[in-house]
């Protein structure tokens, strides 16, 4: 091999990758920038995890398994690692789930979230008891009393729509403004968490694939509470 | 006879807008407590339809005002609706459902297994503990209405 210092590989990687064939290769999981080419496509096609069964599997590879592995075919290549220093792959064979069985989880969800809201609501208008409240509100300034059909019932419920509408941002497919509504946004966090524990759990485990077999990120979060008294 | 009817007027509007701005704090109050919990989210993320995720949005939206609408109106729409036995089986069960989600979602945010576990350093066998948990909740709901409480 010729002299190859100051050689720098940049690598970059998401810390969920979806792999579909059994033979990963670190360009299926990293994206990576060098100045010489030559480098580049060798390191993208090297493969750095066989995958024997053919079930749905989950790894979690530590980047600096990776680098000992360009290192053992570039000892004198620099590498910089610019994305996450731990990368969960997930194997996924290439089925696709029935279309019908994924309509009836659909609309299942949608049912569950359409009564929750609806009990949701009513469970709290009755929880405050708002048809006392508003009969008292409407005595207090009409001096009447209420019939239950008062013009603060329907503004109420105008109001509930409003707030529902501004709250999520949408209606549809129509955005009221570009910002993600909350539940995308819930959505990501939930999914950054079990990223987390992934990863978490199978350094814990000693099940990350790591340059010296045991987690590597056993870090001052003592899990067993061994510093107290 | 004319102040009447401008005084009138006058409590009407009053009337409208505290109406109006405690539906809006309701709503935000209430929905941002369902989403904030993660429930729904976790029901995408359980079923793998979380591109579906903006119609589960529109779904807690519309169960929110057709459940707010059917609680202060309910004398003047049961005509409208022949409630029967199959719709209410369906509603109860699935607002079952996510109920008893919303509970345990609760729960996760404040932490109470972890911090139990801890206290208490049960490492093993929290499949029971959930078991247990969940038909604690089956049986308390079950004596509630049981027992007319």
């Amino acid at each position: 091999m010729t002299r190859r210092d100051n050689l720098t590989l940049y690598m970059k990687g998401d810390r969920d990758v979806e792999v579909k064939k059994q033979n990963v290769t670190l360009g299926d999981i990293l994206s990576m920038e060098c100045t010489d080419k030559n480098i580049l496509a060798t390191v993208k096609s090297m493969t750095v995890l066989k995958i024997r069964s053919q079930k749905h599997q989950r790894y979690v590879i530590s980047v600096l398994r990776i680098i000992q592995f360009i290192h053992e075919k570039y000892p004198d290549l620099t590498i910089e690692n610019l994305g996450e220093t731990d990368i969960i792959i997930t194997y996924e064979t290439q089925k696709t789930p029935a279309a019908a069985w994924h309509i009836v989880k659909i609309i299942f969800v949608a049912v569950v979230t359409f009564c929750g809201a609806a009990f949701s609501i009513m469970a709290f208008n009755n929880d405050v008891d708002v048809t006392r409240l508003f009969g008292q509100i409407y005595e207090q300034i009409t001096g009447q009393e209420s019939s239950g059909y008062t013009i603060l019932e329907i503004s109420y419920s105008l109001g509930i729509i409003a707030g529902i509408l501004i709250f999520f941002n949408h209606f549809g497919r129509k955005r009221f403004t570009v910002d993600p509504t909350p539940m995308e946004i819930q959505m990501r966090l939930y999914e950054n968490d079990i990223q987390t524990t992934l990863v978490e759990n199978s350094a814990r485990k000693g099940e990350e694939l790591d340059v010296d077999g045991s987690g590597n990120n056993s870090g001052p979060a003592d899990p067993a509470g061994n510093h107290r008294s | 006879m004319w102040t009447d009817q401008v005084t009138t007027a006058v409590q009407q509007i009053l009337l409208g807008i505290i109406g109006l701005s405690s539906g809006v704090a309701v709503a935000g109050g209430l929905f941002s407590f369902i989403v904030e919990l993660g429930v729904i989210a976790d029901f995408a993320d359980r079923t793998h339809t979380g591109d579906q995720i903006l119609f589960y949005e529109d779904c807690v939206a519309l169960g929110g005002m057709l459940g707010n609408l059917f609680f202060l109106f309910r004398p003047a729409l049961s005509a409208l609706f022949p409630i029967q036995t199959v719709l209410l089986v369906i509603f109860g069960l699935f607002a079952g459902v996510f109920t008893g989600c919303w509970a345990m979602g609760l729960a996760e945010i404040l932490n109470v297994f972890p911090v139990f576990m801890r206290r208490t350093r049960i490492v093993r066998y929290i499949t029971v503990l959930v078991v247990c948990t969940a038909l604690g909740k089956g049986l308390g709901a079950w004596l509630f209405f049981y027992r007319g409480w």
